[in-house]
Formats: C-alpha cells, sequence, structure tokens
C-alpha cells in the first residue's frame, strides 16, 4: 500500500476512534482501527513493511495523544513484525487466518503496550490489563478483519499487477 | 267594454293570480316542498342516484391511467417528505435531550454557584485506545481555563485539566489509571486514594484503606479536599466490592463512578472556588 493512502487510512482511523467508535464500545473496549491497519496490512507485505507501518501508525497515534510518544509505536511495530512473519508462513487469501493473525498479534502489541506501561509507572492489574483490555480489544478487532482484508488484498493484487 | 275583452282580462287576472301564488309557494326559502315536486323528487331520486354513481365512475376511469401517472410522482414526494420529517424528528429530539441535559448542568451550576465559578463545556474527542482515559473539551486558555482544574457534572467528578490550548483542553479523567484523587468514605470519613483502572472500563480503586476501617459495600465515596486539585465534598462514587489487598495491612474497594464516562457529552470546568467555600473546606 502507497504510503500516502496508509497514512490518509490512518488520519481516518484516528478520527473516528477519537469520535465515533466510543458509541460502538461493547464493555467499555473499542476496537482498534489503527491496529487492524497495521496488522491486515502487515500480513500481506512481511516483517520488515509490517515493523515499518506499525511504528509509522503508532508514532501518529502517539503524536495526535501527545503523550508517551513511542508507547503505541512500539506495541504496534511488534504486532505489524509478528503479522508480518506469521503472513509469509500461511495461506494470504484466507479470510479467516487473517482474522486469526490480527487476533494473535493484537493480543501480542497489546501485552507489549502493557509492559511499556508498567515499566513507565502506569500501574493497571493485571486481570484488568489481559481480560478486560487486551483479549477483548484484540477480539473486537479482529471481528472487524473480515470487513477490509479482502479490499486490502484485492487492492494489493492490482498494485501487483501494475509493478 | 265589450263582452270578449272583460272575459280575457278576468282570464289575465286568474293567471296572474295563479302564477303570483305558485310563484309565492315554490320560494326558494320555503322548508316544505309543494306535493307534486316531492312526488317527482321521490320518484326520480333513485335514478339520480344511479346516475350520478355512474358518471363518477366513468370519470374515474377515465381519468385513472392519468392519476396513476401523478400518483407514483407524489408518491415519491410523499416519501421525501417522509424521510425529511424523519429526519426533522431525530434532530428535533436531539435538542430535546441537549435541552434536558443543559438544564440539568444549568439548575447544578445555579444551585453551586456560593461555592464554584463554573464554565460549561463538551466534549469533542476521546482517547484513542482502550487503556487511557482523557476527553478533549471544547474549552481553552482563550475562556481562561488552567491545568489542574477540576471537572465535574452535577452527577459527580469527572477529572483534572492536565494541558490547554487555545481553543481546546485535555482532562484526565479519574478512571484513567495515571489518576489519583484524594478521598474519603461518606459515613465514616475512612480516607484512601482513588485511582483510575483502565479508561474505558468506567469503574476506579480506592486503595490503601485501613483494614479496621468499618467500610462496607453500597457506601459513598467523596473527594477529601486534601490535595490542592480537587475540591472537598465531591462526589466520586459507591463502593461495590472490598479487596484485601497483598499487603494485608490494608483494603481495596472497587468504585462505580456516579458518572457515566461512556455517555459523558457535557461537563462543567472548575475555574475558581469561591473564597467561602474555601474557608469551609479546610482541614477536610
Amino acid at each position: 500500500m502507497p504510503i500516502p493512502v496508509f497514512l490518509l487510512l490512518l488520519g481516518v482511523a484516528l478520527l473516528l476512534q477519537t469520535t465515533i467508535l466510543e458509541q460502538v464500545a461493547i464493555i467499555g473496549v473499542k476496537p482498534d482501527l489503527v491496529m487492524l491497519l497495521t496488522i491486515l496490512n502487515s500480513f500481506l507485505l512481511g516483517t520488515r513493511e509490517g515493523a515499518f507501518l506499525g511504528f509509522a501508525g503508532g508514532i501518529i497515534e502517539d503524536l495526535f495523544a501527545g503523550s508517551y510518544i513511542g508507547l503505541n509505536a512500539l506495541s504496534k511495530m511488534t504486532a505489524g513484525y509478528l503479522a508480518g512473519a506469521v503472513g509469509v508462513r500461511l495461506n494470504r487469501e484466507n479470510t479467516p487466518v487473517a482474522a486469526g493473525v490480527t487476533f494473535v498479534s493484537a493480543v501480542a502489541g497489546l501485552v507489549v503496550h502493557y509492559l511499556l506501561s508498567l515499566s513507565l509507572g502506569i500501574y493497571i492489574p493485571v486481570f484488568y490489563a489481559l481480560f478486560r483490555v487486551a483479549f477483548p480489544t484484540a477480539f473486537y478487532t479482529a471481528l472487524l478483519a473480515p470487513l477490509f482484508f479482502k479490499r486490502f488484498l484485492h487492492f494489493m493484487q492490482i498494485q501487483g499487477r501494475e509493478m | 267594454m265589450r263582452w270578449v275583452t272583460a272575459k280575457r282580462l278576468f282570464f289575465l287576472a286568474v293567471l296572474l293570480t295563479v302564477t303570483l301564488a305558485v310563484m309565492r309557494i315554490t320560494m326558494p326559502e320555503r322548508t316544505w316542498p309543494a306535493p307534486l315536486e316531492s312526488k317527482f323528487r321521490d320518484i326520480l331520486a333513485p335514478v339520480q342516484t344511479g346516475l350520478t354513481w355512474a358518471g363518477r365512475q366513468a370519470r374515474h376511469l377515465v381519468s385513472l391511467p392519468v392519476s396513476l401517472i401523478g400518483t407514483a410522482e407524489r408518491n415519491r414526494e410523499l416519501k421525501q417528505e417522509v424521510a425529511r420529517l424523519k429526519s426533522e424528528i431525530i434532530r428535533l429530539n436531539e435538542y430535546r435531550l441537549g435541552n434536558r441535559r443543559l438544564s440539568v448542568l444549568l439548575e447544578y451550576k445555579q444551585l453551586m454557584s456560593y461555592r464554584f465559578d463554573f464554565l460549561a463545556a463538551s466534549v469533542v474527542a476521546r482517547d484513542p485506545g482502550n487503556w487511557f482515559g482523557t476527553v478533549t473539551l471544547n474549552k481553552g486558555f482563550k475562556d481562561g481555563v488552567q491545568d489542574n482544574m477540576s471537572v465535574l457534572t452535577p452527577e459527580g467528578l469527572v477529572g483534572r485539566v492536565v494541558s490547554v490550548s487555545d481553543a481546546t483542553c485535555e482532562v484526565l479523567l479519574i478512571t484513567d489509571p495515571r489518576s489519583g484523587v484524594g478521598a474519603l468514605v461518606q459515613d465514616n470519613r475512612t480516607p484512601g486514594i482513588v485511582e483510575g483502572v483502565t479508561g474505558g472500563l468506567g469503574i476506579t480503586r480506592m486503595i490503601h484503606i485501613s483494614n479496621d476501617a468499618p467500610v462496607e459495600k453500597g457506601q459513598a465515596v467523596i473527594t477529601s479536599g486534601l490535595s490542592s486539585i480537587y475540591p472537598k465534598g465531591v462526589p466520586i462514587g459507591e463502593i461495590t466490592d472490598l479487596r484485601e489487598e497483598s499487603s494485608g495491612l490494608f483494603e481495596s474497594a472497587i468504585i462505580r463512578p456516579y458518572t457515566d464516562f461512556n455517555r459523558l457529552e457535557e461537563v462543567l470546568i472548575v475555574r475558581k472556588v469561591l473564597p467561602e467555600a474555601v474557608s469551609t473546606s479546610e482541614g477536610g
């Protein structure tokens, strides 16, 4: 995916996350669209691109939030790298596989976020961190993967043919 | 006068008299029908009814295709009108609900005006993630907002201002894990610190409660006023659960805040705690 398109989608995702997505929160958890965008692209592109997209998406989210700059960058970079690494070993055109990879990579990214928060002195009880934030967020995000994956795949295939 | 002329005059007089009489009898203002007319009308009525019905049916039959074209157009217009009116109803309903919320806010503002100088603000954005709890308000430096000002709703404490720009400010909610509020259990004045858990969960924890303190579920927790940030006596929430802390020396309580953080739309920023209120909150 060309960087300008990725940045544009990222901006839209961030705007949605700070406004409308609060209305679709379930048990206080909303899907992480930046994570979804990063993981699906990384799954299709590989580890290096995945880590880069994750870092880029995360740093923009951090700049948007204005504090702890690097926290989301590192956690999303982890998720992106993992999705890219898994992507080269699996069927990249299968939507359920993409949803499963989204869940696992998002959990990994959110756990890294939690550990980094602890290192910054932000204490969150481990039960709440894992079972009320990390797993529900990853699950909710993975549920949205089938809505976007085929479009991303189609876009990438067209790009591939044009190159 | 000849006899013939007299006879003609007589008939003319009779004719005039009869005609004038008939004219009078058949005046439109009369309320009773003339007997002959009445009979005539009764006989003709069924025929007239049948003819009128037939005429209407014929007109309907002839004009049906034309009216169908018109109906389709009219139906489309009415559908558009219904959609527009539905949207109008939703918009008006939104105004009504907004008006109700603002009325409650205004009532609270007036009620507490002896204690606080409030500034009303609206939530324009929220934290993008699920870990932290921050909101952006549409008031900033230009409106006199400064760091560490408390933010409330009529239901209870919301948080404090942590950064300010010209037109907006960011508020750290009490549900954010980075937040800490000096608090008291209202009934028995047991002190503790209310901390956030995660931004999205909408619950908080009161930690460092002494083991022997008579704290129970259902008790209200309010701000202690010991910190320089939050004024004293602002409701925070209700105790829903009690747990022993790992050290064994203290208990912690789960607090359900009175403010619904998932439905936060309008808030009040405490620009100033008025002098009378300062004197009453000293030593709290």
